[in-house]
């Protein structure tokens, strides 16, 4: 990467020859990361979530250049991370309150109190009704109530890099219209952070 | 044989990691998780095994006082040594499996195809934090809770059938019985009982998370190694513990030499 790290949220530089353009994502804002081909994808998510990056590739997380960090750095980089998966990642033993509070309260216990009332709040922000969704088993979600259920449970965490995978996917036009709010809702609630659309490219046969 | 060596191999460094967790159990999700896992394995399973508990207890003591023209001291004797240190904590731990064992490996093998325990590992999570720890902690507790009532209701439920078919009253039985039991025969049963909790939920948890596939096939071969594997370590836990403890193991067959 030419440029340097640190105006970045997010900087992907993949290896030569392998035909995968470059990612770089300033900090601040709602982006998109542009199309990508299936595996690229799945590289770049596997390369954010585990803050390494693979050989000859570069990889900078919020300005900083994951190469030279020590374990304790990439723990605290990854602690600033959230991931959304176009499926939502729901545990389906679950309903969407135990989903949403889950990773709160295995990483943060102490933030459990008062976490209903806002909970309730980025739902009705969204236009949900929380009596209505908060009972639901995943199974009998739509997929736009997993989408928002998956939101709600990385909104609460307050990450500084927010990386969301096809929003779109599987949403009638309700859905997607619905989704579409989640970067607004996401920046009115932390206005520093950055949130990253990741689109893949229909595959060409 | 190296296929077992690894899976033997992969059980105790499993066994490792969750004796070096247990705080983890703090935690308000594992905690939930914990006490869910004690009501599956314990709570819901009492009905099932305080019928066959006390089945078991008359079964035993009807077939001695028949056959071999038992008195008083022998049906008690019989009592304290079959179902207080050896058949209790075996029916409590074949339940388990029955029940528990086969549940918690399918569980776990579904979660693993269908991407649930990645999806942990993307929130930070250890799957094994929040999947193998409570269910070990808790399977083991259950089984050590289950023994006892298996023993209560068994050696509760013969005594009262050997007085009705014997010549000897109820309180002369319970007399005999409290004579001949020692803290010894409770502390081992229950210790071993705990110890087979936590070797079926080890082994039916490591099957769990690592099936041999990722198609939906591979969801009944987990279960059938989890249920065989835990089965036989189970019994080879016994022996060594009879061994251990009472210098005897195989009925008798293998004894120390003091």
């Amino acid at each position: 990467m030419s440029t340097g790290a640190q105006g970045l949220a997010l900087g992907y530089e993949p290896a030569a020859g392998r035909g995968e353009c470059a990612v770089r994502i300033p900090l601040g804002g709602s982006h998109s990361a542009g199309a990508m081909s299936e595996s690229q994808r799945k590289r770049l998510v596997s390369a954010v979530l585990e803050v390494r990056s693979e050989p000859q590739t570069r990889l900078v997380l919020l300005g900083v250049d994951v190469d030279g960090l020590r374990p304790a750095g990439r723990a605290a980089l990854r602690d600033r991370i959230a991931f959304l998966p176009a499926d939502g990642g729901l545990l389906s033993n679950l309903n969407a309150w135990e989903n949403i509070v889950l990773p709160i309260g295995f990483h943060q216990p102490r933030r459990l109190s008062g976490v209903a009332a806002r909970v309730k709040g980025i739902l009705e922000e969204l236009g949900a009704d929380p009596g209505d969704l908060l009972a639901k088993l995943p199974e009998r979600m739509t997929p736009y109530e997993k989408k928002l259920t998956a939101y709600v449970r990385i909104a609460l965490e307050n990450p500084d890099l927010v990386l969301a995978e096809e929003q779109q996917r599987g949403l009638d036009s309700a859905g997607r219209a619905a989704a579409a709010r989640f970067p607004a809702v996401y920046l009115e609630r932390c206005p520093g952070g950055t949130f990253v659309r990741l689109e893949v490219a229909d595959e060409q046969p | 044989m190296i296929g077992v060596y690894r899976e033997f191999e992969g059980c105790m460094r499993l066994a490792g990691y969750v004796l070096s967790r247990l705080p983890v159990l703090a935690k308000p999700p594992v905690a939930e998780s914990l006490t869910r896992q004690i009501y599956f394995t314990g709570a819901s399973a009492t009905a099932g095994i305080v019928l066959r508990g006390a089945f078991i207890g008359t079964f035993i003591i009807a077939y001695v006082i028949d056959v071999l023209e038992a008195n008083a001291a022998l049906a008690v004797k019989i009592l304290v040594w079959v179902v207080l240190r050896e058949v209790g904590p075996l029916i409590a731990a074949v339940l388990v499996i029955q029940r528990s064992g086969t549940a918690v490996t399918t569980e776990l093998a579904l979660m693993h195809i269908s991407g649930e325990v990645a999806n942990l590992r993307q929130m930070r999570i250890d799957p094994r934090d929040y999947l193998v720890v409570p269910r070990v902690v808790g399977i083991a507790v259950s089984t050590a809770a289950l023994t006892v009532y298996v023993q209560v209701i068994a050696v509760g439920g013969g005594m009262l059938l050997s007085s009705l078919t014997i010549d000897a009253s109820l309180r002369e039985l319970t007399g005999e019985f409290f004579a001949l039991t020692s803290p010894v025969d409770f502390i081992y049963s229950v210790i071993k009982s705990f110890l087979f909790g936590a070797a079926i939920a080890l082994v039916c948890c490591y099957h769990g998370l690592h099936p041999p596939g990722t198609s939906i096939n591979a969801v009944p071969k987990a279960a059938i190694n989890g249920v065989t594997q835990s089965t036989l370590l189970v019994l080879l836990l016994n022996v060594v513990f009879a061994y251990l403890v009472f210098g005897q193991a195989f009925f008798g067959l293998v004894t120390a030499k003091l």
